[in-house]
């Protein structure tokens, strides 16, 4: 499809794959039927469902039966949220889902470095007696730090060990939120050594308002959304067929380039990030330097309103997201840049970049040149 | 080159204005006021994208672009005193006293004390300054033809001048200073909300869209490629723009059900929910059935009563003669004579003699004027001269 932007936000949304929309039209039209009816035409409809689910479990490692169905990642963690009922250990930098659902329980932020990075050690030292649930993103949805998951992980099977050990009965958990990461990411649950999974479509070129829910099978869930039954009892609703089955389709395509598609986009990533810094030596990167997901740059033009640059950006046609403030929401910056100890003039000036599908070399030297000209220009008018 | 901040609120008039100062050469600044808002459950006040597209058009001029927080100005001067006067049984009219008290002082003094030498506004009237010692908003430049010409420098400042209003908060010098006259597109004028702005104020008030229609507006806008070319024009006020006065003031005063009675027979025809909710010369919302359509003529706050008529020839639907207290004068007080009048927003300027008890004004229109309700108010000109108005008493 010919566009007539540049499209740096793939962090907040992306465009229906092509072959994905390809796979769910029939089940809006010709298969519409209801997956739970007697008749021959849904019983093929559920057995879509079924071999759709199927392969998602298969993309991520699992079993069939170990995942709930969702209206996306914010209803996920909600589900892996709603059956604690002890303390929970989260990150500050977390996703607002997951610091919203932590508050409702008795919980402890974990802090995390100056790249956004949660050592397994800080979540260690966290973990209570009492704690039930971990819950740690795959990857820091505006600064695209890559969290040791496997390490944490670790940590929390040494603490069910110790507590089997101490005779304490209080089970432990650790859920990830992996809607951030997942095309870039290897979400095999076995090697992540989670407990609990989330995944969106939305984020890998599949429809919006479609997510997941892993959870092993030892892991209690309590429905949220109580009705016809639905998933196991757990999800209520009739199935979103359609969306399941684009998800699947997007998961698969999304695992298959995974390689090719991570090392592309951190050519052209480094590439505009080089470009950007060459322009403004002043500029200052957030996020790990190596723990970062491929597309991912965050960069800051200390006393620039990065707003503006938005709106400048948005006039020749270029899309980009603030990493912090905006003006409706004065005074209330980015938690993630507070957390890390961004100083509130670099944060303001902040450019989250978010590189996919869209982008190619061309797109990219492109906006490159267009991103340096509205900032310069901006920077003109400020010193006027 | 004067310093001018320009009211943006995110449509597409305060667009243009900043639009066309920045062409005339002013060093324009624009402002988004935040007034008070309040979270109703269910609807969003759109305040968030306002002021968004109001900087949005800011980047694309590449001018300064501010937020001045009046919330809490806002919410005293002008939605206490709106919910005051319903609990008084009156009708006031908020956005008269958003400009008396926000716009044309609050915002005013601020801009003036941030280093501002003049602002301006998206209102379709005009400033005549011509009669006025001040040099600095000269009507003449403050109405552009719409031309881009980019020789044009604007008039000297009187700077002295500029600084000693500053810092004043009482604007109530008399004489004759600026005069505000109304809108070229007359469809539009929007002096009988500016009646009780100050003329000393007004030397510092730029209206450049005062000699445009609205339709010369848009197209303007829409050359320029602005943003907010083709949105849509706001209506009423945010905080209660959506959803109705009538929902907005139940959640500041107790509905207490009385009688409506007919005033003729003294009947009771049914019950209301609180004559608070009640307009004089108000027809709908009385579900008392089928039949002519009855009028509100009165109400008594104290017993909660309303009263109505079925008779569109009821004398209190129709006054021979208007009482105004709490008069304004823009400049000086006129003598006893013939003026025009207007009752409200966009009614046509009726013919009226003005006289004068004490401080109170008397106004006796040449054909009887529908019902205007207490607290509304009626603004008097002279030619195209709005020259202020008072509330009805």
């Amino acid at each position: 499809m010919k566009r007539d932007f540049i499209y740096l936000d793939h962090a907040a949304a992306t465009p229906l794959d092509e072959r994905v929309a390809k796979a769910m039209a029939p089940y809006y039209t010709d298969r519409f039927f209801n997956p739970s009816s007697p008749y021959a035409p849904s019983i093929e409809v559920r057995r879509d469902y079924e071999a759709a689910k199927a392969s998602l479990a298969h993309s991520i490692g699992a079993r069939p039966d170990e995942l709930v169905m969702t209206a996306g990642a914010t209803e996920s963690i909600n589900l892996a949220f709603g059956g604690i009922s002890g303390h929970v250990v989260t990150a500050e930098i977390e996703h607002h889902a997951v610091l919203r659902a932590s508050e409702k329980h008795d919980h402890t932020l974990v802090k995390s470095d100056e790249h956004g990075l949660v050592s397994a050690e800080a979540v260690k030292l966290a973990i209570r007696p009492d704690t039930q649930l971990v819950s740690i993103a795959l990857a820091n949805n505006e600064l695209g730090t890559v969290q040791p998951l496997r390490e944490i992980a670790e940590v929390v099977r040494n603490e069910r060990r110790a507590r089997l050990d101490r005779g304490n009965r209080t089970l432990i958990y650790l859920h990830c939120d992996a809607s951030q990461g997942v095309g870039q990411l290897d979400v095999n649950v076995a090697r992540l050594g989670v407990d609990m999974l989330t995944l969106n479509a939305a984020k890998i070129y599949g429809p919006k308002q479609v997510g997941l829910l892993w959870a092993a099978s030892d892991v209690r869930l309590t429905p949220q959304i109580v009705g016809g039954g639905q998933e196991r009892n757990l999800r209520s609703g009739t199935e979103n067929v359609a969306g399941v089955i684009g998800f699947a389709k997007a998961l698969e395509l999304a695992t298959e380039h995974r390689k090719y598609e991570s090392d592309r986009l951190a050519q052209l990533r480094d590439q505009l990030e080089k470009t950007l810094v060459e322009a403004f030596p002043q500029a200052v990167l957030s996020g790990h330097p190596r723990h970062r997901l491929a597309g991912h740059l965050h960069i800051s033009f200390p006393g620039v309103d990065a707003e503006r640059i938005v709106f400048a950006l948005e006039n020749r046609d270029v899309l980009v997201a603030t990493g912090s403030a905006c003006a409706a929401n004065q005074g209330t910056r980015s938690h993630v840049l507070t957390a890390i100890g961004l100083a509130p003039e670099v944060a303001d000036g902040s450019l989250r970049l978010t590189l996919g599908h869209l982008n190619d070399e061309v797109s990219i030297a492109q906006a490159g040149e267009i991103i340096i000209e509205e900032i310069k220009r901006e920077m003109e008018r400020v010193k006027r | 080159m004067p310093k001018v901040y320009v009211g943006m609120s995110g449509g597409v008039d305060s667009s243009l204005t900043a639009a066309l100062l920045k062409e005339q050469g002013y060093d324009v600044t624009g402002v988004y006021m935040k007034n008070w808002t309040q979270d109703m459950p269910g609807m969003r006040c759109p305040w968030a994208d306002d002021l968004a597209d109001a900087k949005r058009v800011a980047v694309q001029l590449g001018i300064d672009f501010k937020v001045f927080d009046f919330e809490n100005e806002y919410r005293h001067k002008v939605v206490d005193y709106m919910i005051d006067e319903y609990k008084r049984g009156r009708t006031p009219n908020p956005d008269i006293m958003c400009n008396q008290e926000v716009k044309f002082k609050l915002f005013l003094e601020t801009a003036l004390e941030d280093g501002a030498d003049l602002i301006a506004t998206g209102h379709y009237a005009r400033v005549d300054n011509s009669a006025s010692d001040s040099a600095m908003a000269n009507s003449s430049y403050a109405q552009p033809a719409g031309a881009h010409s980019s020789d044009e420098v604007p008039p000297a400042l009187a700077s002295e001048r500029s600084a000693e209003i500053g810092r004043k908060t009482d604007f109530t010098v008399s004489g004759r200073l600026a005069q505000l006259k109304l809108a070229a597109d007359t469809n539009k004028d929007q002096t009988y909300f500016l009646y009780r702005v100050s003329g000393e104020a007004l030397q510092k008030v730029l209206f450049p869209l005062g000699s445009f229609t609205k339709p010369q507006v848009r197209e303007m806008a829409r050359e320029r490629g602005l943003y907010t070319a083709a949105k849509k024009d706001s209506q009423g006020i945010c905080f209660v723009g959506q959803i109705g006065i009538r929902d907005f003031l139940s959640q500041y005063v107790e509905q207490v059900p009385g009688d409506i009675i007919d005033k003729t027979t003294g009947k009771v025809l049914g019950r209301h929910d609180g004559a608070i909710f009640y307009t004089i010369g108000q027809r709908h919302g009385l579900d008392l059935g089928g039949g002519l359509p009855y009028y509100v003529v009165g109400k008594d706050m104290d017993k909660n009563e309303v009263y109505v008529t079925t008779n569109l020839n009821d004398d209190s639907l129709w006054k021979p003669e208007v009482e105004l207290d709490e008069v304004h004068w823009i400049n000086e007080a006129p003598s006893e004579g013939d003026y025009k009048i207007r009752v409200r927003h966009r009614a046509a300027l009726v013919d009226a003699h003005l006289s004068y008890d004490g401080d109170k004004v008397i106004l006796k229109p040449t054909s009887p004027e529908r019902a205007v309700a207490a607290g509304q108010s009626v603004v008097i000109y002279d030619g195209e001269v709005c020259l202020g108005g008072g509330i009805v008493a």
